[in-house]
């Protein structure tokens, strides 16, 4: 399995460390977090953080202005009332509190993307506590909400979007985890950052410039129009997979996404040079993402060429992946 | 056609989003005793506007475009403008409110528009409690302050998923918890004697109390309403019930056809002018809690030796609130039933004798006639008493009416009346003669309840009665309805009402339902009494006499406001400690459940070994027992998840204890 996400070496902060009175009292911590961990995250008091929202403030507000209308038409009702509200909402905050506190935030691996897709962060939710935490909305900087109910001794999967912009292993932005439940007027909010990467493969270039070796263009065409003797079994679906190559039967009947693997006649030999690519160093990794894919999808032994790197032909499902892994982090500037 | 029209509905409603009714239907029961007050020109569009937003949320309407909603907010405020000639002040400003948040409905799409309305509909809750404050409103605006709060909860986790069941038990849950913490705020926060300042004042609405003028002939029935004035309590003893006269307003000039006192409105309260009392005798001492009636006046029992705050004794010994009494308002006081006023000190206004020249000529005659007879004024008063004795003069509550000449016309023509006849043809007769004579009204007696110390004063207690200045007396009461002999009254309820003492004694009426149905009235008046001494008339003063009641005595407010928040700290600690508290991890109660599942399988000689898991064992016991398998599975699937998974299913510990209960190897 293809794993988005790998543990880090750097020595961590404990969750358990005690913080000094100036960090505890600093912005930074309000801010930013507390740094990334390895476990899950769990939210305890000093991670959780609380300020009334904009209908919070509006309604303090109102408040305002029903205890003057009481004061000046001594209205004793209209203090009984503005006094229930008032508890109300101190009450309220306490368990808008209470809705996040104690959570324990984990994070799966993440299948690697494409740049310009978007990540599917596994995240779960686990509440040890007796009753159910509500609307618990979670997202990272920038990026679409979701929002989740976390049932008493029980546990929440979401999958959180993530949208790849740039290639390469990328630290995962923290998570901001937050709820109003159940007024509204209060918002507790907490950071959970875990200390792992994300891969993300180039942008596969879309329309293909084929290179001008007689051998690839041959064989791809000859390939294609092969018969059912070729065909070599099922294999799951990888995006970037042909459409013409997809399994519909068995999608129809309800057991996925599968891609007809053909061999037999694949004994052609490619190798996906950089210097066969034009165009700056993104543009040709995107071409040689593309071919790597289409490779993959033809059943050709390939190999990539790199400069000062080379990945030897070889076909074999490892292939793909070491081939995209290479592209993601690619570091230079083409020089060979 | 019926049937297609009720399923589009029915399908309709499920997709409408709960919170929105809840917030529709709690600012609807909001806005309905607004109804009372407000003109129909503005319940109308508020209704419409009403029901647009519940069409809008079913799917059936549109929201209408933005300038046709600043069309509607032009005309809103006309017709406002049109009601009420003003935008300000108490009726004005709560009409504004209702028809301007009704028209944010109109344009309510973000979570801020939803906060706006939520919380203008709290806003409507208060400006109702202008208006009313008593038990059953008050009992009325919690349910729906718990609507609004369902409202809330029901916005902070939106989803038509969501059981509504469950935010509506949420929110009275929520409320339940802040109540000690508003309990709290509501006894130690400072209380203010308002106003602040002074809105544009309310012309006065048609009250329920006493009225200014009095026109005896022009109503043809008295009304018999049953609304309380007031309630008493008095210190000591009360006084006789014949002697309760509760003094309201003098009427001084009479035009004719009706009493007015020209005085009420350039009274002058920053310098009230003396009078001479001598008090005879012991005060009463009492608490009166006058209802509201939205005039300036007070009671007192006849007479007051004082004025209780934010008050003046006028000229007339009346009680002249500064402010109209729009709120309950509760005052202790002092009387002296028996006294001298302006004894020996001839009235200076000539108003006390002033008759319209051309009115009542055989009244003038009358009274020049007994006058003559007479030795002296006092005997003058018996005589006028001893001529509506002794002529056929009836009591009733349904008089005819008197067109041309009213006194002359009830003395004798009619001589049918009640209390008001009587004490303007009485004080005609006087200042005929010569005598300075002035109209009281206020109330007459008032009923004991007998589950609780105090006395009750309606509105069909009023009454008006004389008084009469005398030489060597000074002004002195005259109540001349009394002087009409018993079987000339009509009826026995009309007896009772002018003659309180009598109906004391038809009180213990034999019949036992009547007997239960007084009983529970009183019961009921007796919770509304508790109701607004402990809840309404909670002022400073209550708040000050509470404080030192509980040892804490000469409190100022800097004090009372750390004790205030002390308070409060207390009690959101309380709360926070109850909402926070660690369950006790239930760890052991799986093993002991698994130990006993194994001691169950142990008396059948399947026990377990040592050092054999579960999952062994449990096979071991299905490979000799191979009927109890599907138990054995699914308890040991239970306790092994229990035991080692991550995070454990929900209910699992009950699910395994129920299962290890039933099983019976």
């Amino acid at each position: 399995m293809r794993s988005g996400w790998w543990p880090c070496c750097r020595p961590c902060p404990s969750p358990d460390m005690p913080l000094t009175l100036r960090q505890r009292l600093g912005p930074a911590r309000f801010l930013r977090g507390e740094g990334p961990q390895a476990g899950p995250v769990a939210l305890r008091q000093r991670r959780v953080f609380i300020l009334p929202t904009r209908q919070g403030l509006l309604f303090a507000a109102i408040l305002l202005l029903m205890l003057i209308g009481s004061i000046n038409y001594d209205a004793s009702l209209g203090y009984a009332l503005t006094f229930l509200l008032a508890a109300l909402s101190v009450v309220a905050m306490l368990h808008t509190y209470r809705n996040l506190l104690g959570l324990r935030v984990d994070i799966g691996p993440a299948e690697a993307v494409f740049c310009g897709e978007t990540l599917r962060v596994p995240v779960t939710l686990e509440n040890p506590a007796g009753q159910t935490r509500f609307a618990v909305s979670l997202h990272f900087p920038e990026q679409a909400k979701r929002v989740c109910d976390v049932p008493a001794d029980g546990w929440a999967r979401v999958e959180l979007p993530l949208s790849a912009k740039r290639r390469g292993r990328h630290a995962l932005p923290r998570i901001t985890l937050a709820t109003v439940f159940p007024l509204g007027l209060f918002r507790a909010w907490a950071y959970a950052e875990f200390d792992a990467r994300v891969l993300i493969y180039p942008r596969p270039a879309p329309a293909l410039p084929l290179p001008r070796d007689s051998a690839w263009q041959t064989d791809l065409s000859g390939d294609r129009g092969q018969g059912a003797d070729d065909f070599a079994g099922l294999r799951n679906y990888h995006p970037g997979d042909a459409p013409g190559h997809v399994h519909w039967k068995t999608l129809a009947r309800g057991q996925g996404l599968h891609t007809k693997q053909f061999g037999g006649d694949c004994a052609e030999e490619l190798w996906l040079d950089w210097r066969a690519c034009a165009g700056d160093t993104e543009t040709r990794l995107s071409s040689l993402t593309h071919w790597v894919l289409a490779a993959d999808a033809a059943h050709f032994r390939y190999g990539l060429r790199l400069p000062g790197q080379t990945l030897p032909l070889a076909h074999e499902p490892r292939q793909r992946d070491r081939c995209l892994e290479a592209l993601a982090l690619f570091e230079g500037d083409g020089s060979p | 056609m019926m049937e297609r029209l009720r399923q589009a509905l029915a399908w309709r409603w499920r997709q409408v989003e709960r919170a929105q009714l809840w917030l529709l239907a709690g600012l609807a029961l909001a806005l309905l005793p607004h109804v009372g007050h407000l003109p129909w020109l503005l319940i109308l569009p508020t209704t419409l506007l009403l029901g647009w937003r519940l069409g809008f949320e079913l799917k059936l309407a549109r929201l209408p475009s933005r300038p046709l909603r600043w069309l509607l907010v032009g005309l809103a405020l006309a017709a406002t403008w049109a009601s009420y000639q003003t935008l300000l002040g108490r009726e004005a400003g709560v009409a504004l409110l209702v028809t301007m948040l009704c028209l944010k409905l109109m344009e309510m799409e973000r979570p801020r528009d939803v906060a706006i309305v939520i919380g203008l509909s709290y806003f409507v809750v208060i400006t109702v409690f202008l208006f009313d404050q008593s038990l059953l409103m008050g009992a009325y605006m919690l349910l729906v302050v718990t609507l609004l709060t369902t409202a809330l909860t029901a916005f902070s986790r939106p989803g038509a998923s969501v059981p509504q069941r469950a935010n509506l038990r949420r929110a009275a849950t929520l409320l339940a918890q802040a109540a000690p913490l508003a309990l709290l705020l509501f006894v130690l926060f400072p209380r203010i004697p308002g106003p602040l300042w002074h809105l544009p004042s309310d012309a006065p609405s048609a009250g329920t109390g006493l009225s200014d003028t009095m026109s005896p002939g022009n109503i043809s029935r008295l009304s018999d309403n049953d609304a309380v004035a007031f309630r008493v309590r008095f210190e000591a003893e009360a006084p006789p019930q014949n002697r309760l006269y509760w003094r309201g307003l003098a009427l001084t000039h009479f035009d004719g056809r009706t009493w007015h006192n020209p005085n009420e409105a350039r009274r002058d309260l920053s310098a009230p002018r003396s009078f001479d009392l001598t008090a005879i005798g012991e005060p009463v001492r009492y608490t009166l809690t006058l209802e509201p009636h939205q005039r300036r006046w007070l009671f007192a029992l006849d007479i007051p030796a004082n004025a209780p705050p934010r008050s003046t004794v006028s000229a007339d010994a009346e009680l002249i609130a500064h402010d109209s009494v729009n709120t309950l308002r509760q005052y202790s006081l002092q009387s002296y039933p028996d006294y001298r006023l302006d004894a020996g000190q001839a009235p200076r206004e000539f108003a006390y004798l002033h008759l319209p020249p051309d009115v009542a000529p055989r009244a003038r005659i009358l009274a020049r006639q007994l006058r003559a007879e007479s030795r002296d004024d006092a005997d003058y008063v018996q005589r006028v008493l001893g001529f509506i004795r002794q002529q056929p003069f009836y009591y009733t509550r349904e008089p005819p009416l008197l067109l041309d000449d009213p006194v002359d016309e009830f003395l004798f023509d009619s001589r049918r009346g009640f209390c008001e006849h009587y004490a303007s043809a009485f004080t005609v007769l006087m200042r005929a003669a010569g005598l300075p004579a002035r109209v009281m009204t206020g109330y007459l007696g008032g009923e004991d309840n007998p589950l609780a110390d105090y006395f009750i004063v309606r509105q069909s207690d009023a009454h008006a009665w004389s008084e009469v200045w005398l030489r060597t007396r000074g002004w002195v009461r005259i109540d001349p309805t009394t002087a009409i002999p018993p079987e000339r009254v009509e009826s026995l309820a009309d007896l009772e009402r002018i003659d309180p003492a009598y109906a004391a004694r038809s009180r213990e009426a034999p019949d036992w339902m009547k007997r239960l149905w007084r009983k529970m009235d009183f019961g009921w008046d007796r919770l509304n009494n508790a109701w607004n001494q402990w809840i309404i008339g909670y002022d400073q003063g209550a708040q000050t006499a509470f404080l030192k009641r509980l040892g804490m005595e000469g409190f100022d407010w800097q004090r009372m406001i750390g004790l205030l928040f002390a308070g409060l700290g207390l009690v959101v600690a309380i709360i926070a400690l109850q909402l926070f508290r660690r369950r006790p991890l239930p760890r052991n109660a799986v093993g002991e459940a698994y130990a006993r599942f194994c001691r169950k399988l142990a008396r059948r000689g399947l026990a377990r070994k040592p050092a054999e898991g579960a999952q062994d064992y449990s096979a071991r016991i299905i490979s000799r027992r191979p009927e109890l398998a599907p138990q054995v599975r699914h308890i040991t699937l239970l306790y092994q998840r229990l035991r080692y998974a991550r995070s454990a299913p929900r209910d699992g510990l009950r699910h395994l204890q129920q299962a290890v209960r039933r099983f019976r190897p």
